[in-house]
């Protein structure tokens, strides 16, 4: 079964599109700020992440030709899976319930931070906010986890348990994950996909930007992308690089000059800050970004270097090369 | 279509093995103890249901989520005759509700060392069995069903074998935010009691080996199916309508009616919205078939170890389908109204033969997983 990406939505400081994400604003943007987006009802009691989340899924959902006018879902919600992937989402959550109990006992603690304290507060939140009734999945799986979300939206797919999934990569920024990732500052953002079965998002009459490839996961970065090269039969076109992503600084020694020589590099880390679990979600939408500016020929993607528990990586053509 | 365990392992506060967890949960005795691992002066409930491994009272320590998953899922592979020193390109699939975020609170609180690269489970099962296809989810307290379902599906699309886990630990945020919702705090779980004050924590691991063609390989028992959905409804509370065709829908994957099932294993949490919501549900889809399966709830014994909850359940339904023994529900004495007809195994174990059971497990958010599960035979 040929899985497609159907709608993409890019929410960050420097990038408000796919095509942005090749092409981003000043250094100096302005945070994302998400009443501005979505309009401030459904935002009270919802942590920064969720918050970003919304925009995101909001964004991709509306690119998909899914949501009418009134933000209504125009297909079924049961056919829609939600699969989220985040390293820090609720890690402020934490930090300051955590605090509090410490210093004022649990009595002091706010019934409202209950929700927030399970991690997949994410995927619910949107399932809940555009009535996704699906597979509801959270991934926090570490460098690899955009991708593994979008390894599992497939995985649901094929199987036939839905036509189609929202895949959402988020991480927030704030003190609580600086001090934790050693002063990493993250992308404050998110990245949305609708992926989709060719044949539904045909039935639909919806365009699909991109057809997603074979995903690997495994030790080494090398040997991930031999599996790749092996898998698709071709070079790529463009190279999504992995970020090292508990030591940002560290990047650069990261991924060595002699793989994959000649092929152009993208490095989404260096641009937007610590992609961490959204990165595999980001690399995705630039790699559509990439296509609806003209891009020709596969795109790999790829998270997780040789100082990580294993890489991963997604092939991705343009529609047209499809 | 259905797919063979080939290996188990869990360890929790009844026990650190399989055979010893089935054996005090048939026995009806609780792992509830005074809680182990926080500062009293800091909280107001005093119970749970603890794994008894921290160096000291009232001393915790990071990574022990992490050591709870890799004893389950070491003792899961010794018993599928897997290779455990090389479990590279199989897929290790562990759900949890909270992941490695107790470990997150004592870096916050105490200053320990706790690298981001262990907030995940893969760095360690990569170091312990150089697994390298490996997936944390966290799906809050039906996290270990619906990894199962994952697993299953991988099955389906042609993967041999599949190691699907889950775990959890208390945390401390998790335990303190439950004493703002439970006024009085429970200083036990009774499922389905009308007078039950609501969930205790507990922790523990469960792990099993699937596989499509186990060979000769002695086989605990069979998964038929898993159904996941999500009710979209609310953060915290379930919805009736959303468990009811979550139950439905197991049903037909599995190949089942209401009147096949032989053992239901509920979610039974003992707050007061999932037990009325989740007998709702079952009332709805079983109707007049209702006395047919035996009922019961393990939280009672085990505490609700959120993420590893479905997959212990699991591996106790397994033991239950093989041995047609079933555990009580501890301290339900009077069932609510909306379980009326219901058979409940109370007092002591059941002896029944079992051919096909029925697992639930519902998470924060309204995320719903149904297992139908049958006997090796």
């Amino acid at each position: 079964m040929t899985v497609v990406v159907s709608g993409v939505g890019v929410v960050l400081p420097r990038a408000r599109s796919a095509p942005e994400l090749m092409a981003p604003a000043a250094p100096d943007a302005p945070p994302v700020e998400p009443k501005d987006l979505v309009g401030r009802k459904g935002l009270r009691y919802k942590d920064r992440a969720t918050q970003l989340a919304y925009c995101a899924a909001d964004a991709a959902l509306r690119h998909a030709g899914l949501l009418d006018d009134g933000g209504g879902l125009r297909v079924p919600g049961r056919s829609v899976a939600v699969v989220a992937s985040s390293n820090y989402g609720n890690l402020d959550t934490i930090c300051r319930a955590i605090d509090t109990i410490a210093e004022h006992t649990a009595a002091a603690g706010s019934a409202m931070d209950l929700p927030n304290a399970s991690s997949n507060v994410i995927a619910s939140s949107v399932a809940i906010r555009f009535g996704l009734r699906g597979p509801n999945l959270m991934l926090c799986n570490g460098a690899t986890s955009g991708l593994d979300a979008v390894h599992w939206a497939a995985t649901l797919i094929r199987g036939g348990r839905v036509p189609r999934a929202l895949v959402l990569g988020v991480e927030p920024d704030n003190a609580s994950v600086r001090a934790f990732t050693g002063g990493a500052r993250t992308i404050d953002g998110a990245a949305a996909l609708v992926v989709e079965s060719e044949e539904s998002a045909a039935e639909r009459g919806a365009s699909a930007p991109a057809v997603l490839g074979d995903y690997v996961r495994g030790a080494g970065l090398g040997r991930c992308l031999e599996r790749l090269a092996a898998a698709t039969g071709d070079r790529p076109a463009l190279w999504q690089l992995p970020e090292q992503w508990q030591l940002p600084e560290q990047r650069t020694a990261a991924v060595p000059d002699t793989l994959l020589a000649g092929v152009a590099r993208h490095d989404l880390g260096e641009v937007f800050g610590l992609g961490s679990g959204a990165l595999g979600v980001l690399q995705c939408a630039a790699a559509v970004g990439w296509f609806a500016r003209g891009g020709a020929g596969p795109v790999y993607a790829t998270a997780g270097t040789d100082a990580d528990d294993a890489s991963a990586g997604i092939a991705l053509r343009g529609r047209a090369a499809a | 279509m259905s797919w063979a365990v080939t290996g188990m392992g869990a360890v929790a506060a009844l026990g650190g093995d399989v055979g010893e967890l089935f054996g005090n949960l048939c026995a009806g005795r609780s792992g509830v103890a005074e809680l182990r691992g926080f500062d009293h002066a800091r909280h107001t409930a005093r119970h749970a249901y603890e794994v008894d491994n921290r160096p000291a009272p009232g001393v915790d320590v990071p990574g022990r989520a992490t050591g709870l998953l890799l004893d389950a899922v070491g003792q899961a592979v010794r018993d599928a005759g897997l290779d455990g020193s090389d479990l590279s390109g199989v897929p290790v699939l562990v759900g949890t509700g909270l992941r490695e975020l107790r470990s997150v609170e004592l870096w916050r609180t105490e200053g320990a060392g706790f690298p981001a690269a262990r907030l995940h489970f893969g760095t360690a099962l990569r170091e312990a069995f150089r697994a390298d296809d490996t997936h944390t989810l966290s799906n809050a307290c039906s996290a270990g069903l619906y990894a199962l379902a994952l697993g299953v599906d991988l099955l389906a699309q042609g993967t041999d074998t599949v190691v699907v886990a889950g775990v959890d630990v208390l945390t401390e945020t998790m335990y303190g935010l439950l004493e703002r919702v439970q006024p009085v705090p429970p200083t036990r779980v009774r499922p389905f009691d009308r007078d039950r004050d609501g969930v205790l924590m507990g922790e523990g691991a469960a792990a099993v080996v699937l596989s499509r063609a186990p060979g000769g390989r002695p086989v605990h028992g069979l998964v038929r199916d898993v159904a996941v959905n999500c009710d979209a409804f609310h953060v915290t509370a379930p919805d009736p309508a959303g468990i009811a065709e979550a139950i439905r829908e197991a049903h037909t994957r599995g190949g089942v009616k209401p009147a096949d099932i032989d053992l239901l294993m509920v979610h039974g949490t003992g707050t007061l919205l999932n037990d009325e919501a989740e007998a709702t549900a079952l009332a709805d889809v079983f109707g007049p078939d209702r006395d047919k399966p035996l009922v019961t709830a393990t939280k009672s014994m085990t505490g609700h170890t959120s993420g590893a909850s479905g997959l212990l359940n699991l591996v106790v339904t397994l033991r239950c389908l093989a041995e047609g023994r079933v555990p009580p529900t501890v301290g339900l004495d009077h069932p609510v109204d909306e379980a009326a007809g219901f058979r409940f195994v109370t007092g002591e174990a059941a002896h029944r033969p079992l051919t096909v059971a029925q697992l639930n497990a519902f998470g924060f958010g309204g995320i719903n997983a149904v297992a139908i599960l049958e006997a090796a035979r």
